[in-house]
Order: structure tokens, then sequence, then C-alpha cells
């Protein structure tokens, strides 16, 4: 019978870890990664001998990146793979570690996204199906239709939803693994060089450099390698979707986010409301809007008036995006949806410094994949 | 690959293909096989769409992605009267004339180096009330 990840044995990040996300240099992308790994390994405690299993979030890189880098880790002759699963990558990484782990495969397995900046060549272009928009519709001329058609629909202005990009840069200015760490005012995101529509520069995550990791572990792990059980964050739920046929008119992505976080919530048996912290892939302003209705977080057509209100800052009902989100943190492929459950493990181990949701308890981790595809995290930190 | 148009009538028709397992009418035609129900590409049938339909939104885009493709350049969501939504290209290179809820109509236009597209092809124009 189809089990879900919380009817398997539990399964608990125990190490997080970070490289700065920022435009693309000459560091290779293995000391990118090393840098991630190795905090995280320090952030649990534990050697990376004890690692028994990994999977690289990766999109860019190309063939077999992953013992390249990781044999500066004392070649361990562990199973490595390489996941691509476009935006969502690194957190079909942490997905499949998670499944490892539940299952009983494996202890502790590691996963990491990395990546750098290149010229992207999408497997779609060449399936054989043209369309009328071929080669004009880049992902922000796609969200800026979305965003034309939901503005449309609920009487919000473009102001309301440069409001999101404001927002999300006063997050990312304490966060000190940020691409973007500059405050704006709604006048300079509106100011911004126009992209597509009405989304500004400013309101388009930047595609940077950067690495994250995360390790997972299960409880005969924590208590073998003596990893501080506080500090330990349970995963609930793991659910990665692909787009169906939907009605016409209805959003594809829209209605993608939306059965994923339903069943990333049912899974975890928790009510959105109940959510005190959320990271969604917000690569442009509207998505932010568009996913916090479509995880019921409000009615549709309410969150820009909600946004103004506070309701998702940081102290406010939930905080979405207290990383800085795409927009702010930045969104480097690979690493992003890593970097997500890095800071949602943060925020439930409350150790967010400036960024900090008072006695954040349950949060969710949302990535979206051109193609599309949608993976989500649920996490709580148990009493 | 399939041509993404049925020349002959004014305007021209958009090819779509309807699913002789499921009934599903879509557009653009593919040589594969039913999205909806994954009945085999025998199972599909060409059928014609009249090139008219209502505007449901619509941008500009500044912000050039490919060398090949002049900006500015404005691309709609257009609900065709036969039913599917598609999107597509608008003669209007900016949204300035443009309004939601606006008759549309297909034109069947050159191949141009600035569009990306060297063979003819289909793009979208509003149609002026008479």
């Amino acid at each position: 019978m189809r089990k879900t990840l919380k009817e398997l044995r539990p399964v608990y990040v125990v190490g997080i870890g970070l490289h700065k996300y920022q435009a693309a240099s000459d560091t290779p992308y293995v000391t990118l990664g090393l840098t991630a790994i190795r905090q995280a390994l320090d952030d649990a405690a534990i050697a990376y001998s004890e690692v028994e299993s990994v999977y690289s979030g990766t999109a860019l890189l190309g063939m077999a990146p992953s013992r390249a880098m990781l044999r500066h880790l004392g070649a361990s002759g562990i199973p490595i793979a390489q996941v691509e699963n476009a935006s969502a990558s690194g957190s079909t990484a942490v997905r499949q570690a998670c499944l490892e782990v539940a299952s009983g495969i494996c202890d502790v397995a590691l996963a990491v996204g990395i990546d750098k900046p290149t010229k992207i060549r999408l497997a779609h272009d060449s399936a054989g199906v043209p369309d009328l928009v071929t080669g004009h519709m880049a992902p922000f001329t796609h969200f800026a239709l979305l965003a034309h058609e939901y503005m449309h629909k609920y009487g919000v202005s473009p102001e309301q939803v440069a409001a999101v990009s404001v927002k999300n840069f006063s997050n990312a200015q304490h966060n000190p693994y940020a691409h973007r760490t500059r405050p704006r005012s709604l006048e300079e995101v509106l100011a911004a060089p126009l992209i597509a529509g009405s989304l500004t520069q400013l309101q388009c995550c930047p595609i940077g450099e950067g690495a994250a990791a995360v390790i997972i572990a299960s409880e005969d792990a924590i208590s073998r390698l003596n990893i501080a059980r506080s500090r330990a964050v349970r995963v609930l739920s793991s659910v990665s979707r692909s787009e169906k046929v939907y009605d016409a008119g209805l959003d594809p992505d829209t209605q993608l986010t939306r059965e994923t976080l339903a069943m990333a919530c049912a899974e975890a048996d928790v009510g959105p409301g109940q959510l005190d912290v959320v990271e969604f892939h917000d690569a442009f302003s509207i998505e932010e809007l568009l996913y916090v209705e479509a995880l019921g977080l409000c009615g549709e057509g309410e969150a820009a008036e909600l946004l103004s209100r506070g309701t998702f800052d940081i102290g406010g009902r939930c905080a979405v995006n207290p990383s800085g989100g795409l927009l702010g943190m930045g969104h480097p492929i690979g690493p992003t949806g890593v970097g997500q459950v890095c800071e949602i493990t943060r925020q439930l181990r409350g150790e967010a410094g400036r960024r900090q949701q008072p006695d954040a308890r349950l949060g969710l981790a949302h990535m979206v994949g051109i193609g599309s595809v949608c993976v989500a995290h649920v996490l709580t930190r148990e009493p | 690959m399939s041509e993404l148009y049925i020349d002959g009538a004014s305007p021209p028709c958009l090819r779509g293909q309807a699913c002789g397992a499921c009934g599903n009418v879509a557009f653009p035609p593919n040589p594969y096989g039913c999205e909806t129900c994954g009945a085999p590409a025998a199972t599909l049938s060409d059928q014609a769409l009249e090139g008219r339909g209502i505007l449901r939104a619509f941008v500009t885009t500044h912000h050039g992605s490919r060398k090949d493709i002049a900006v500015p350049f404005t691309v709609a969501s257009i609900a065709l009267n036969d039913g599917p939504i598609v999107r597509a290209v608008m003669i209007e290179a900016t949204d300035a004339s443009l309004n939601v809820g606006d008759t549309v109509h297909s034109v069947l236009v050159d191949g141009h180096p600035d569009d990306g597209e060297a063979h003819p092809h289909i793009k979208f124009q509003r149609t002026e009330k008479p």
C-alpha cells in the first residue's frame, strides 16, 4: 500500500550549510559546494565519513559534477547521483535524501545544490512541438502575462505587486548569504528597467552562483552519532508533482502549486493557517501573491492587501520568504531549493537572528521548475 | 513538424488537434499523442480553429532574451471563439492600443529577421470595430 513520508521512519535535518549566493565569478563550483558541505557537517558535528549517500541538485554544470567535488572530502565509495529538475533540482535532491533515509536504506544522506550560470539549453525547445510564441516566451514574459491577468481580475495595481520585492529585499538585507543585500523603496523597484509588462528588473530574481547543503538523518543516526536532538528539525512531508491538463482559463502554474501544497499539508497533517514561516518560489514578484493564495494563507485576490498590512512580514501572521526569497536571496538554480530548507531549519531552530519569525514551529518550502514541476516540504520543530 | 495553421480561410485558421478517444481539442498540435488521455498520435486528427478570439491578457516585453528577436514585442493570451486559450505574438509591437476584452484575429505574416522566424507564421491583431 502507498505510504507517505510521515508513515515511514522519521527523518530530520541535522545540518545546514551555505555558500553565499552571488554574481558569477571565477570561483570553481567545487569550492562553492565544499564550502556549503563542510559548513553543514560542522553544523551537525559529524564527519563526512558518516555520510552514506549524496544527491547533488544541479541543472547547469554538465555531466557528472558530483565526484569531482566530493572526492576532496575523502573518497568513501558511497553512492552519489546528480538530480536535474530545473529550478526544483535542489528540492528534488532533498526529497531523494529524505526518501532514502526514511526507507531505511541509509541513516545519513546529504543533499547539496550547486550551480554556476551558463547559457541554458531547454529540452522543450527541441521537443518538436512549436507554438505561436516560440522564442518570445521567456519566463519573465510568461509571469508578466500572469501578472496582467491577476491585476485585471482582482483590481490589483502594479505598485501592489512590486511591494513583494520591497518586503523580500528588506528581509534579504539581514541574510549574509543573499545575492541582493540592499533594501529598496517601492519607488526604486518601480523605477528599475522594465523587463516585461509591469515587471521591472527588481521584480525578477537574479541568477547567480552559490551552494547549499543539508544533512538528513534518522533517529538511529542521531543517537549513534550524538547529534544534538534539540537542533534536529523533522521533515513531515515531501511532495513532488508535475503539471496536468487543467480546465481552460486556469493558470497551470498556480493550479500545480495549489495541488502540490495541499498534498504537502495533508500528508504532514498541517493546515495552512498553522504555518509560521514559508519559503516560496518567488522568481518573479507576482508569483508570491499567486502562491500565497494557492496555499490558502488567504482567499483569492486578497494577498496584495494583506501584504500591505504586514501579514507576511517577519513578525506577521506567517513570515513569507524571510530569507529574502529568490528575489532577494537569489536563484542560483541548483542550490535554491536546498537553501530554502536551510532557511526553514534555521527559523525552526530559532537561530535566524534578525530574520527570526518569533516562536516558529511549522514551516514549508516550495519550488517550481520549468516544465512545469513543483516540489514542497513541510518541516517542524518537535516539542 | 506540424504547421500551426491551415491556410485558405480569412482570417487563417489555427491547426487544432482533436482526440478521437477523449474528445479533447488542443493547440498546438503534436506528432506524439494526446496530453489529456495518452492516446497515440494515430487517434489525433486536425481540427480547424477559427482565427478569432478575445484578449484575456497581454504584455509588452522590453528585455531581449534572444539576439534574433527584436524588442519591444507584445504577446497575448487569447480565448479563441472555438474554445482553446492560446498565446500568440501580436502585430502591435506595444500594448498602447490594446485592452482586455478586445476582439482579435489571426494574420499570416512573412518570415522576418526580427521575428526569429524565417517562414510564414501566424500573429494576431486587434480587430478594428466596423
